[in-house]
């Protein structure tokens, strides 16, 4: 416990840039495959007050908020992990800023919450963990005997769903899994899955993105996962969740969220490219012009790179890309605590933020 | 009433043997009413149902909150399994387990107040005001979808369930029941994550200068509040609290068609052609409040085959025609008494006749958590053909009808009738030949759904989980 720390050793308060938030986020997030990015952040800024000799509310916030902005510039999308920084920035404002609230003595209040945080890192993640399978076992209800299920990308919540709702004896339900055809990451955790659940005795079918109409009318429901739920209720997903949202819309069939509610993250996009990511899925081309047009964006991109917000993308394709999927598509999205309509999320986060 | 003996079991008979008989025979005379659809749609089973509930509380002796509580849910659960699908039965139960916490509650903090004033004198000006806002701790993160009650799920299944939803609440509010973090403002949903564990461990607690038997008080404060209350010498009645609770739900019971109708004024316009359809004393009284002021037409679809005479009879005398039992429910006319113009279509032209209707009203059965509804077979038609033709529909409902359950699965919440009515038995050709179903009821999905009015005003369908929110406890929603 360096709590003791004299605000003397304010001035050499500069050293903590020496902690590699970076490297520390990368080996959280590598050393356990079920963390998702805004625990794995949460968990490497604990890491970071522990490592700092911080005493007084400012710093931490100063501190956490240099963290933050370094951890965001070293990912290309750091919409989920911002869900994660922002959160756990939220909640130390929101502690520190009301001393009654752990009825301690003023001047305790940044010790104990500091020591909380400290002792309880591990709690978190467990608690992250649990709540994906809190999803799980009341999620499954949704899915009905005889259902057929579309689904897409390598989400491990929805993974998490599925496999608890084929463990359930009686369920007979199949799965349409959409998988991109290339070698991403997302694709070879969706293989992962399917695989999975094909050992459960869950038919499954796998298709390109390109037949997600076509098998529509043979699908009863759709769940996707989401890397962040917006303030509108929204989602931002991995591309082609909108394009089925979309379908689903239009075939009225019901499109279900199912994500944490620490996935909520305070962002209101209005369109795909309202963003704070830049992303090269649209890329005009012309064959023999060629590096007259694509030299505007690099150039773009460079005169970005001091903007805080925007980040140029550097994953080329469609295969680690995002879209936005609008509320109006969603029938439901299931957190662990229970089943939100889109226009509660915007309740959930102006309670944490207002 | 006249007729004395020759009364049909019904909600007037129950209310009547309710004053005399004690509290397990009447459930079970309840139970065995609802089995026999003897009382049936949802204002009697809610008028029932609380006149039942209040009886509980009357015969309950003791004052500890936990038992009484465990009461009321051991007879709630018997009153719903005789009617699954009657989910204002369920409602009403929520409500009430909801008030006898409130009671608690309020008496905790009241507790607690004393107790953190009396150890921490220094910034109680700080605390106070915190404690007080309490209240307000509900979120809709926390309102639960419950899986339908009447779930053909197997019965092993259906108790690991239970179990497992039983439990998230509990995980959830593990913070709410931990003093130092929970009295304040710290009850953010989302912050969830961050909450204190349960069992404070010593690496947790601070090293400061907290005493720790101040500490230990607090909690064991909070977490025997239930048990507690009965030795804790800040006397409450609870019984008598808890029962002047039940009697505002049964104002509200009474009161909610008047306070719907107190906004009729600003949906119908003068010569709008109105459609509505079955016998709803809901709209009926909505349609008077606005004809008082406005002349407009009445387009009245008589759904054939299950609602229909109670339909005509509405029409005709203001009454249903069955309903004899609500007798001394005050009598009003029926709408072409007020001057007011009704045709009556059947169902089938509902859709002919939509491009000159300018509103569809529609009662209901029950509003579902996520904004839809189940109502009497034929909405989803009528709500279906008002959105083709961009009609509005609105939805008139108390809120005692609006539910915490989540539609997981449709077909459990419709209910069928007795096939006869669409086609009589003795037509044996014909029975013999097809399969002849009458359902009774339809679910409406949200989006067909413009406006809810309930007795608290006009609300979007996506603003009903906050309704929900606000009206049931989410620990009691699996009950």
């Amino acid at each position: 416990m360096d709590v003791e720390t004299p605000t003397a050793e304010n001035p050499q308060f500069s050293s903590p840039p020496t902690f590699d938030i970076v490297s520390t986020y990368r080996t959280i997030l590598a050393s356990d495959p079920d963390l998702t990015m805004p625990v794995a952040a949460i968990e490497a800024l604990v890491e970071v007050i522990a490592h700092s000799t911080v005493s007084t509310v400012a710093e931490t916030l100063d501190l956490l908020e240099r963290h933050t902005a370094i951890l965001k510039s070293s990912i290309p999308n750091p919409i989920s992990l911002s869900a994660g920084t922002d959160l756990f920035q939220r909640y130390l404002v929101t502690t520190l800023n009301r001393p009654a609230s752990l009825n301690l003595g003023p001047d305790d209040d940044f010790r104990a919450i500091r020591n909380h945080l400290l002792s309880n890192g591990r709690l978190f993640v467990e608690r992250a963990k649990a709540s994906r399978d809190k999803i799980a076992s009341f999620g499954k209800h949704f899915i009905r005997d005889g259902a057929t299920v579309l689904t897409n990308g390598g989400s491990r919540v929805v993974g998490a769903l599925l496999r608890r709702a084929a463990e359930s004896t009686h369920m007979r339900f199949k799965v349409i899994y959409v998988l991109p055809s290339s070698t991403s990451v997302d694709s070879s955790e969706g293989h992962q899955i399917v695989a999975d659940l094909r050992s459960h005795n869950v038919p499954v079918a796998t298709i390109p993105d390109s037949a997600v109409a076509y098998s529509l009318g043979k699908v009863d429901m759709v769940i996707v996962g989401a890397e962040g739920v917006v303030e509108n209720g929204g989602i931002i997903s991995r591309m082609g969740t909108y394009q089925m949202g979309l379908l689903a819309k239009s075939k009225g069939k019901p499109f279900y969220v199912v994500a944490e509610s620490h996935k909520f993250v305070r962002l209101y996009p209005l369109s795909q490219f309202d963003l704070p990511i830049e992303q090269t899925v649209i890329d005009f081309k012309v064959s023999t012009t060629d590096k007259s047009v694509s030299a505007e964006p690099n150039d773009e991109g460079i005169a970005d790179m001091n903007a805080e917000e925007v980040r140029k993308f550097s994953g080329n394709s469609a295969q680690d890309a995002v879209d936005f999927t609008p509320p109006g598509l969603i029938s439901g999205i299931i957190t662990e605590a229970g089943v939100l309509t889109p226009s509660a999320v915007s309740e959930e986060l102006i309670k944490i933020w207002f | 009433m006249a007729q004395g003996a020759t009364i049909a079991p019904g909600l007037t008979s129950f209310l009547k043997s309710l004053k005399t008989t004690p509290v397990d025979p009447s459930v079970e005379h309840f139970t065995s009413l609802l089995k026999r659809r003897q009382i049936r749609s949802s204002r009697p089973c809610a008028i029932a149902t609380v006149a039942l509930l209040l009886r509980v509380v009357i015969e309950f002796k003791g004052k500890d909150a936990a038992k009484l509580m465990e009461r009321i849910r051991q007879v709630g659960r018997r009153m719903i399994s005789a009617q699954p699908r009657e989910l204002v039965v369920g409602n009403m139960v929520r409500r009430v387990l909801g008030l006898v916490r409130e009671v608690v509650d309020e008496n905790a903090d009241v507790e607690t107040n004393a107790a953190s004033d009396n150890a921490h004198s220094h910034h109680d000006s700080l605390t106070r005001p915190n404690l007080n806002s309490s209240i307000s701790n509900f979120s809709p993160l926390k309102h639960v979808a419950t899986e339908p009650t009447d779930s053909n799920l197997s019965q092993s299944e259906h108790m690991s369930d239970s179990g497992e939803l039983y439990r998230r609440p509990s995980l959830l509010t593990s913070h709410t029941s931990y003093a130092p973090t929970s009295n304040a403002l710290m009850v953010h949903s989302l912050f969830g994550l961050f909450s204190q564990p349960e069992t404070p461990s010593t690496s947790s607690t601070p090293t400061g200068h907290q005493s720790p038997d101040r500490k230990g008080m607090l909690t064991s404060l909070n977490l025997e509040r239930l048990a507690n209350l009965s030795m804790s010498n800040t006397t409450i009645d609870l019984r008598a609290e808890v029962m002047d609770g039940i009697k505002e739900l049964q104002d509200e019971l009474e009161q909610s068609d008047e306070l719907i109708a107190a906004n009729a004024l600003d949906h119908i316009h003068s010569n709008e052609i109105i459609l509505t359809h079955t016998a709803s004393t809901t709209v009926q009284k909505f349609l008077l409040a606005a004809a008082r002021k406005r002349k407009f037409t009445v387009v009245h679809a008589e759904t054939y085959p299950h609602d229909h005479t109670a339909t005509h009879g509405i029409l005709l005398t203001g009454k249903k025609r069955e309903s004899h039992q609500d007798d001394e429910d005050d009598v009003w006319k029926p709408l072409t008494a007020a001057g007011i113009q009704v045709v009556v279509i059947p169902d089938s032209h509902v859709f002919a006749i939509m491009s000159r209707v300018s509103k569809v009203i529609l009662a209901t059965h029950t509003v579902l958590a996520n904004g839809g509804l189940v109502a009497a077979a034929g909405a989803r038609m009528i709500a279906k053909a008002a959105k083709d033709h961009q009609t509005p529909v609105v939805v008139v409902s108390g809120v005692y009808k609006l539910s915490p359950v989540y539609p997981f699965d449709i077909e459990e919440l419709i209910e069928y009738g007795d096939a006869g009515k669409t086609v009589p038995y003795e037509d044996g050709d014909f029975v013999e030949k097809v399969d002849v179903e009458n359902p009774l009821y339809d679910y409406v999905p949200a989006d067909l759904v413009d406006l809810y009015i309930t007795n608290l005003g006009g609300h979007a369908p996506s603003y009903l989980y906050r309704i929900v929110a606000d009206h049931y406890r989410t620990e009691d929603i699996t009950l």
